[in-house]
């Protein structure tokens, strides 16, 4: 067919074009922000399972001494509660930990030897502590991937080397698997994982802050194992009928369930943007395409006059829109894909979220503007040829 | 009659503005054009000449009367495919601001009323050359009509209104945007139309270029003063 006849103004393509590339850009964009942060947010649990429950000291207000969490609490809970599996205590603290000439400042937890398999954490080398160890406060130390990267940057295996955590000399007995991003909590790749026992009475004696991981026995019952810690505590600490609770329960139910209606909320707001987005860009490609109305109009009226059927000239820029917005839609799929590159490429960023494109948004954005492209590419050309000739040649 | 290519019986054409007015344009011609005719239709500037032209060349419709084409009342007809037959193979037509696509070649732009008659393009490829060659253009095949003077803009229409070898040439001041040593060139080619028997429709207000004509058809205030009309001697 005349293709070249209604094609090959370059001008015109390209600004046809342009309005479908920024619309498929910016919602390829919006949408990896969003499946970034879904994922951010997905990172954040995944080493917590459904029927973990967590229990930490009062900071400030109504914490005394004597009423404070300890890891015999655990011990405590474990015994008497009947829907709890597990109890851990653990104690935390930041304390300087160094080898040779390196140092750095590391969160050290104290914990008992069920620590490992409830926080869902994996051997890297050597072997985690056990029961043994815990009796005898042995000066052993579980490490992370990155105290691992810090304390031994030439990459030989700490296994069996002794470092330096706050002044106190303590054996590496074996590493553990990195478990990546961890966005809002304390992440074991940078912890220093000692017997409770040893962190209670060597390294950090009563700066430490206590808390216990506990399970329910199935995920049903975590409200009622909830319940009997929280008699069992009070109990446990002799608080009075009335007091207020000296101790605070997290169940990973609820936490989850908090980060899901904020990822929600996001998914909502991201959609609200990808929809003003889509109707901006939608906008922008209507307008070229009416920009050019006049130049088309008067081109069909030429083909007309010279013996173009309707049907003919309309197969043309049907071809012409569709080819358009697809070229377009393409070039913003690539440029869409770029942006996601590049930003993931930035160093301060990559810390906080990390863009990951998704098919819907793809689909979304591309399907869309090509419609759009497509539709007001196409419409006018309709209404002109429907013109007489000579009115159609009449438009400048 | 057999020998009539076109003729309007009490032809009316009116124009209606946005808001509803009505400008009668046409009010009521009648004419007769024979095969191997060579007609111009003169005129005072907004007589109708143009409107009259574009209804013989079906670029819009009357609103009332008849137009026989080879007999045959074509009026009434609306259907795109019939009237996109008729411009394509029976007409061909002359702008007086030749109408060229800009971006496409001047062969290009000649073969392509071919390719909407749905021939192939070798063939359309030839012919429009040998047009070309015909209106003197040859050298200039692949030059975009911006690199083209008026006098060739024109001929290249003039060539790809021939290109389907339409009986009927239909033109509208074709000489109106050149100068007279152009316009002169362009009335050559057309004193050839005589000799392969096409019938041609040109609307002027030069008496110069009018006298081309076998005869001139004066129109004033939309109607047909004068069928035969003659120039003064001074031409
Ligand atoms: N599309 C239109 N709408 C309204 N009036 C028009 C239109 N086209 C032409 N006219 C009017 O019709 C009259 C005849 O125009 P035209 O046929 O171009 O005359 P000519 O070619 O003889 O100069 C003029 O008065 C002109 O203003
Ligand atoms: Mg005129």
């Amino acid at each position: 067919m005349a293709f070249e006849a209604l094609l090959g103004n370059k001008l015109r393509a390209a600004l046809s074009m342009l309005g479908i590339i920024i619309g498929v850009t910016t919602v390829i964009a919006v949408f990896a922000v969003g499946q970034g942060a879904q994922n951010a947010v997905n990172a954040q649990f995944q080493n917590l399972s459904a029927n973990s429950i967590i229990i930490m000291g009062m900071f400030g207000r109504g914490a005394t001494q004597s009423s404070k969490l300890t890891t015999a609490d655990a011990r405590a809970i474990m015994e008497k509660a009947e829907h709890v599996k597990s109890a851990a205590g653990s104690i935390m603290g930041n304390l300087s930990a160094s080898y040779g000439s390196e140092s750095g400042s590391y969160s050290v937890i104290g914990a008992d030897a069920n620590y490992f398999s409830i926080s869902n954490l994996k051997l890297g080398s050597g072997r985690f502590f056990e029961e043994a160890d815990v009796d005898s406060k042995a000066m052993a130390a579980v490490i992370g991937s990155d105290v691992v990267a810090a304390l031994f940057p030439d990459g030989g295996n700490p296994v069996g080397s002794t470092i330096t955590v706050g002044g106190k000399r303590l054996e590496v007995i074996g590493t553990i698997e990195e478990v990546g991003s961890n966005i809002g909590r304390m992440s074991p790749d940078e912890a220093i994982i000692v017997p409770d026992t040893t962190a209670q009475k060597s390294l950090l004696g009563d700066r430490g802050q206590v808390m216990i991981n506990a399970q329910s026995d199935t995920v049903d019952n975590i409200t009622i194992a909830t319940e009997e810690i929280t008699a069992i505590l009070r109990a446990e600490h002799k608080l009075k009928v009335g007091a207020e609770d000296d101790f605070r329960i997290m169940d990973a139910g609820s936490m989850i369930g908090a980060a899901q209606s904020a990822a929600t909320l996001m998914t909502v707001l991201l959609t609200a943007i990808a929809a003003i987005t889509l109707l901006v860009s939608g906008i922008g490609i209507m307008n070229v395409m009416f920009v050019t109305v006049a130049e088309r109009t008067k081109e069909i009226g030429i083909a007309k006059a010279i013996g173009g059927k309707r049907a003919d000239i309309l197969g043309q820029f049907l071809l012409e829109s569709v080819a358009m917005s697809m070229i377009g839609g393409l070039i913003g799929i690539i440029l869409g894909h770029g942006i996601i590159y590049l930003v993931n490429q930035v160093e301060s960023l990559s810390s906080i979220i990390t863009l990951a494109p998704s098919v819907l948004g793809v689909s979304i954005g591309f399907g869309f503007s090509v419609l759009v492209g497509v539709t007001f590419g196409f419409y006018p050309a309709l209404k002109a040829s429907r013109l007489d000739p000579v009115d159609a040649l009449r438009s400048e | 009659m057999e020998n009539t290519e076109i003729k309007l019986e009490a032809v009316h054409k009116s124009y209606y503005l946005a808001n509803g007015e009505e400008i009668p344009v046409l009010k009521g011609i009648d004419l007769e054009i024979k095969k191997g005719e060579f007609v111009a239709i003169m005129g005072e500037s907004g007589g109708g000449k143009t409107t009259l032209l574009n209804i013989i060349g079906c670029l819009h419709p009357l609103s009332e009367g008849k137009y026989f084409l080879e007999g045959e009342n074509i009026g009434e007809v609306r259907d795109d495919f019939t009237l996109a037959f008729i411009r394509n193979k029976k007409m061909g037509f002359i702008f007086q601001q030749f109408n060229l696509f800009s971006r496409l070649t001047a062969l290009k732009n000649i073969a392509l009323p071919a390719i909407y008659a749905g021939i192939d393009k070798d063939e359309r490829e030839a012919r429009a050359m040998a047009l070309l060659k015909s209106v003197g253009m040859e050298d200039r095949a692949h030059h975009k009509p911006t690199e083209l003077s008026g006098g060739q803009q024109q001929r290249v229409a003039i060539a790809r209104a021939l290109i389907n070898d339409p009986e009927i040439i239909l033109a509208d001041e074709p000489t109106g945007a050149l100068d007279s040593k152009s316009g002169l060139a362009i009335m050559d080619i057309f004193s050839g139309f005589k000799k392969e028997n096409k019938t041609v429709a040109m609307v002027t207000h030069t008496a110069e270029v009018a006298k081309y004509a076998d005869r001139i058809i004066y129109l004033r205030d939309g109607k047909v003063i004068d069928n035969d009309y003659k120039l003064t001697s001074a031409y």
